[in-house]
């Protein structure tokens, strides 16, 4: 668990983070989200004690950070970041087992350890162990960032806006690994990044800031359904909220129970989301829809008035 | 269609060509060797074709002809043929030389000497450089281009060998060879202690500069300046007082310390050194990519980590980058402190520059020559080494 009590980071004259409490419950993905200067990076940077908070409290798993030496501290904590920060002078295998061997693990279980997160990121060992990160392309590189952050098995994890330098393919990609990772692993992240979309898929609790403050949190849904204030608003898409909503319901939250009426030709997964029916409606011309479990057997019906939320009796 | 497809365009070699017959107009329009009495008349130029008859030169002609041809249409093999060509020329130099000895120097005058003209040293100079052009083209590596010279070299050993008692520069030496051995031993010493005493106080310096920015713009100053000052006016600004230092201090004039000789020249190296050694060193450090070091301190490395484990072995081609360069600059800068006493190779460049003779000159001034080249392509080669990862 993190927990930052009215913390307030103050360079010289300027309030960079201004008077902000957050909690990360354990297991729970925290995304900060904002324009650049909003403070977010300051905020997670201060997490791991890079930098260094003015006023208030941090604390972790109920300990003040101070009370770490600064090195143990951050020995325990995942860090990833945009440029990877991968060496460039070290193989793939030496970069992952960094953590592992400033704590000293025994040799043969840092090169266990590599492999089993080298398999767990999708990076065979025996073709990628040996390559130097100029060899590899953003994506993987990233991969290697992610499993180096991984490698001493922490509780926490801090990631800078990890997926910001790749393309759009690549970078949704490594957001759903990330999401089955964390599902699998129950790791506490703080995520920080400044795309609104990529926020809003991963996060469990959304933290909006500016200007040194926190503007609002918590669920997605919820500051999508009911923003504090215009910025938040604004921020979160506009009237654009509406298919960003869309794209975090499943086509299960809004179906009919399969009724005895024939059954339309287009079909739908029910692990879809709302955003995907709307488009197949969209595309195909139709209406209704039929939606089909993981065996493609039919199990409901999704209509275009029940997609858009309208209570009616069809 | 198919013709549009594999349709090549094959452009002359231009480098190749031009340089291929510039060497056979030197080879042509200029003295090959000079042959003089003794050492002091001026000695009277050979062309080529005195030393191996007409039908000698035509045959010297033809492998540049060839190469010529070869490089109008490249191919890859066609440029290892020329690669050939133009190392079994290099070799054949020496060949030229022995056989200029033998043919016109007479045997009848003792002191008769054979100087090496002009038209030997342009065209070993362009076939080195059509050989660095092949090397590139060809895509070798730099050792491997190093070691075709081992032919040429080679051939010259076996021409010493076997006949070149007359050629001009072996008679210089014959006079002072235990000079010569001793001049490069001195050369080399000042040369390590310059460079090794600027590695150390660089270091210390870029790394004082890089704590304490404040002192960076006053530490760069103070080095310009020094590189400013004309090295002889170094020498003799230093001659007082090292002079008075020496008088002083009991100990420092034992060790050989006066205003004259080695200290004045080893100081005044240092001097020089220290500017591309600490911009280098400061540059290298300063230039490691800041995400790397950020990840290294976010992973929970101590500063005295990301230093050792990432900094400094990352800064270190370009850390190599600067010995090169100060090394290079020492050896030849060396050769003027042969002026103040502190001998190395100079001290025949001066003599012979005093006596006009020129082969004297030659004597001290190749192995420089020789030594820098050396140095330069050590240190490449070991920085090369030091980029597993080839940190761009």
């Amino acid at each position: 668990m993190i927990e930052l009590i009215h913390v307030t980071k103050r360079f010289g004259a300027t309030t960079a983070v201004d008077d902000i409490s957050l909690r990360v419950e354990p297991g729970e993905l925290c995304v900060l989200v904002g324009t650049s200067g909003c403070g977010k990076s300051t905020t997670l940077r201060m997490i791991n004690r890079l930098i260094e908070h003015s006023d208030g409290e941090i604390h972790i798993d109920g300990q003040q950070i101070r009370a770490f030496r600064e090195e143990a501290l951050r020995r325990r904590m995942g860090y990833a970041i945009q440029s990877t920060g991968l060496f460039p002078h070290w193989t793939v295998a030496r970069n992952i087992g960094l953590v592992p061997r400033l704590l000293k693990w025994p040799t043969p279980r840092v090169r266990e350890r590599v492999e089993e997160l080298m398999a767990l990121l999708g990076l065979p060992p025996a073709e990628f162990a040996d390559k130097y990160p100029r060899q590899l392309s953003g994506g993987q590189a990233q991969r290697v960032g992610v499993a180096r952050a991984l490698a001493a098995d922490p509780d926490i994890l801090l990631m800078d806006e990890p997926f910001g330098a790749l393309d759009p393919i690549t970078r949704e990609t490594l957001q759903e690994e990330l999401r089955a990772l964390q599902a699998r692993l129950g790791k506490t992240i703080v995520f920080v990044t400044h795309d609104m979309d990529e926020a809003l898929r991963l996060a469990d609790r959304l933290v909006v800031m500016d200007q040194g403050r926190i503007r609002q949190q918590g669920h997605p849904l919820t500051l999508l359904r009911e923003p504090a204030d215009d910025f938040v608003a604004s921020l979160l898409g506009g009237e654009d909220r509406g298919l960003k909503e869309a794209a975090l319901l499943p086509v299960s939250e809004r179906m009919l129970p399969l009724s005895p009426r024939l059954l339309p030709r287009e079909r739908v997964a029910q692990t879809a989301t709302l955003r995907e029916a709307l488009a197949i409606m969209l595309w195909r011309h139709a209406e209704r829809l039929t939606v089909v479990d993981d065996e493609d057997i039919p199990i409901g019906e999704l209509s275009l008035r029940r997609l858009v939320g309208a209570r009616a009796n069809d | 269609m198919r013709d549009g497809v594999h349709k090549e365009v094959v452009r002359p070699n231009v480098v190749l060509v031009t340089l291929m017959a510039a060497t056979l107009v030197a080879w042509l329009g200029l003295d090959a060797v000079s042959v003089a009495p003794n050492r002091i008349v001026p000695g009277r130029g050979h062309a080529a074709g005195e030393i191996a008859g007409a039908a000698g030169l035509v045959a010297s002609l033809l492998p540049m002809l060839a190469v010529i041809g070869l490089a109008w249409r490249p191919s890859p093999g066609r440029r290892r043929l020329a690669l050939g060509l133009v190392v079994a020329m290099l070799a054949a130099l020496p060949a030229w030389l022995a056989l200029a000895a033998a043919r016109l120097v007479d045997p009848a005058l003792p002191q008769a000497r054979l100087g090496i003209g002009a038209g030997v040293w342009v065209s070993l100079f362009l076939l080195l450089l059509a050989l660095i052009e092949l090397r590139t083209r060809l895509a070798l590596s730099r050792p491997l281009g190093w070691a075709l010279l081992l032919v040429p070299a080679a051939s010259l050993a076996l021409c010493l060998r076997l006949g070149l008692a007359p050629l001009a520069l072996r008679r210089e030496y014959a006079g002072r060879s235990e000079q010569f051995l001793a001049a490069i031993g001195e050369h080399l010493l000042l040369v390590g202690g310059a460079v090794g005493l600027s590695l150390l106080v660089g270091v210390a310096l870029a790394l004082a500069m890089r704590r304490w920015p404040r002192a960076r713009e006053l530490g760069f100053a103070v080095l310009n300046f020094l590189q400013t000052i004309p090295s002889l006016a170094l020498f003799g600004l230093l001659l007082a007082p090292l002079a008075w230092l020496a008088a002083e201090v009991e100990w420092l004039a034992a060790l050989g310390v006066s205003g004259i000789g080695w200290a004045p020249a080893l100081l005044a190296l240092v001097g020089y050194s220290l500017l591309p050694m600490v911009r280098n060193t400061y540059v290298a450090l300063d230039e490691v990519d800041p995400g790397v070091v950020d990840a290294a301190r976010g992973m929970g490395m101590s500063p005295g980590q990301v230093f050792r484990q990432v900094r400094l072995p990352l800064a270190l081609p370009v850390i190599l980058e600067g010995i090169r360069i100060t090394t290079v600059q020492a050896i030849g800068l060396t050769a003027v402190a042969a002026l103040i006493g502190a001998g190395g190779l100079g001290t025949f460049v001066f003599q012979g520059l005093g006596q006009a003779a020129m082969d004297l000159v030659l004597l001290g001034a190749l192995p420089i020559l020789v030594m820098a080249l050396a140095a330069d392509a050590l240190l490449g080669a070991l920085t090369d080494l030091l980029r597993p990862g080839g940190a761009t």
